[in-house]
């Protein structure tokens, strides 16, 4: 009987290990990838000198992220954080972090969503603002905004191609989103006094902020990702098995567990069949013998 | 394993004694061998008791047998790589990627091989776009996975997708151990410039195929991020077709 128990521990020793990885399995991704959103930084006063960002957690003086001595025109890429309150705060840079602010703002970053906040307008009227980043586009197209951020240019209009994005987008705003046709345009930036261009690629699936900025002499535009998906999302689900693996139908667990199951009883019975005391056969055969 | 039911008179068998007890106490006549009967009766209930505990060890064995080789028939090749070598798959060297900047311009060259140290996959990666009914194409080979072209390349900005199967007919395919990445473990991928973008695993998801989140899978996200695809659940015969989707969420090391 040695066996089938060592067995039976062995067995039950492999369900506990795949049950307590199961549960693992549940919960751990859970707090990886759900309850966090997207930020991204973005300098865009033209003639503010460069700042010290500083992120911090609603209430915690202590930073989170110091992003150092960022100029105009600087954009950070994405960081992915927990969901939550935030200050997001600019000094002038290399000002000791106790020192009061230049500017601050809160930002409330929501699960699964994205945000830009962007020092904007002139160094005398700065401020923070916080915007909602799109990560959803309308089927096969691109999405465009344009934030306005050339003071040398006060009123700006954008085409891609011959079709117009945005017209006499003033300075320090933030147009809504544009949907695009895609393809690669030649994207046109004209002021009252200067004028630019450059070849942007709008894919499908994609989503842009195009930023007019000023350039010595001059403007130029950057063309920002703001997310990327697949350009058409296939239909369904991908039918990625042919079941080579899969268990035979028919083939339940259920009658091996039975055999295994009737196998301990009879054992059992057997067991004690040979081991019982003979008076107490005797004494069953007897009571047997006496009711038939 | 005394079978005296009380002391023994000496001279006197002790089955004759015990039986003579009985025969006296039981109502009704006995035929004349009854008092042999308790040893006999013992006899047969031993080797009918051992008879019992072979039968009971042998249907005990037989079951668990039965029932281990039903768990692990399809899926008896675990340990084995389904591409590459026996042994550890080793990491792949090249020139780092680096992470899209803010402008996300960068170009980054397309992906040719894909490499999961932790559950031994080492394969290169094949272009997949859709199928006449708009459907995801898969590889035709079970043992390669491959890359949408329809999706960001992998290390750029979005959420790029490589697709590949759990089996074949007949035996596990090149994502057969895609569901047992855990979070935190990495993903390489080499581009045709040989360069390497680093992924690490985020979240490990099983959805029903009726209910796919495809906004979540295919949809924009604002970082450099990786899904791996392959199908899981039970398998539905009548349709030849799995019930679910095993999707791994990754994203690129900075």
């Amino acid at each position: 009987m040695h066996t089938p128990l060592r067995l039976a521990r062995v067995y039950r020793i492999i369900g506990l290990t795949i049950l307590t990885i199961g549960l693992f399995a549940g919960a751990a991704p859970a707090s990886a990838s759900t309850g966090s959103g997207w930020l991204r930084l973005a300098h865009l006063s033209p003639n503010t000198p460069a700042v010290d960002v500083y992120l911090y957690s609603f209430h915690n003086p202590k930073a989170l992220v110091v992003v150092h001595h960022v100029a105009y025109g600087t954009v950070s890429g994405y960081q992915k954080i927990p969901s939550g309150e935030y200050t997001v705060a600019m000094r002038k840079a290399g000002a000791p972090s106790s020192s009061p602010p230049v500017i601050s703002t809160t930002v409330d970053i929501h699960v699964g969503a994205a945000y830009t906040v962007a020092g904007m307008g002139p160094a005398d009227g700065l401020r923070l603002r916080v915007l909602r980043d799109k990560l959803v586009t309308p089927r096969g197209k691109a999405l465009v905004r344009i934030i306005q951020a050339s003071l040398s240019q006060h009123l700006v209009t954008l085409r891609a191609g011959h079709s117009l994005l945005a017209r006499n987008v003033p300075f320090a705003s933030v147009t809504s989103y544009h949907v695009v046709k895609p393809g690669t345009w030649v994207v046109s930036a004209r002021g009252q006094t200067e004028h630019t261009s450059s070849t942007i690629t709008l894919t499908a699936g994609t989503i842009h902020t195009i930023v007019v900025l000023d350039s010595p002499g001059d403007i130029r535009l950057d063309d920002l990702v703001d997310a990327a998906g697949s350009k058409v999302a296939p239909a369904g689900a991908p039918a990625t098995g042919y079941g080579g693996t899969a268990p035979r139908p028919g083939g339940s667990d259920l009658p091996w567990l039975i055999l295994a199951g009737a196998g301990v009883l009879v054992s059992i019975v057997g067991v004690r069949k040979a081991t019982r005391p003979a008076g107490a056969h005797a004494l069953g055969g007897g009571r047997s013998a006496g009711t038939s | 394993m005394t079978y005296q039911a009380g002391p023994r008179r000496p001279g006197q068998p002790a089955s004759r004694e015990v039986g003579s007890e009985w025969a006296g106490l039981l109502p009704g006549r006995r035929p004349p061998p009854k008092h042999r009967r308790p040893r006999t009766r013992r006899r047969v209930a031993q080797s009918a008791g051992i008879a019992l505990v072979a039968s009971g060890v042998l249907a005990v064995a037989l079951g668990l047998g039965g029932w281990t080789l039903a768990a692990l028939s399809g899926r008896s090749e675990v340990a084995k790589p389904s591409a590459g070598g026996i042994g550890q798959v080793p990491v792949p060297r090249g020139i780092g990627a680096r992470p899209p900047g803010p402008s996300g311009r960068r170009r980054v060259a397309r992906p040719v091989k894909l490499v999961i140290p932790a559950i031994r996959v080492d394969t290169k990666l094949i272009r997949l776009g859709l199928t006449s009914v708009h459907t995801l194409q898969v590889p035709v080979s079970a043992a390669i996975a491959g890359w949408f072209t329809g999706s960001p390349r992998p290390g750029a900005t979005g959420a790029s997708i490589i697709a590949g199967h759990i089996d074949s007919q007949s035996g596990p395919g090149v994502f057969f151990s895609l569901h047992k990445l855990r979070p935190g473990e990495r993903v390489y991928v080499t581009r045709a410039n040989r360069s390497v973008a680093r992924f690490r695993v985020t979240a490990v998801r099983q959805y029903a195929k009726d209910r796919f989140p495809t906004a979540a899978v295919y949809g924009p996200v604002p970082d450099a991020e990786l899904r791996l695809i392959t199908c899981g659940g039970s398998f539905d015969y009548a349709t030849g077709s799995y019930l679910s989707n095993v999707v791994v969420y990754a994203v690129l090391v900075r």
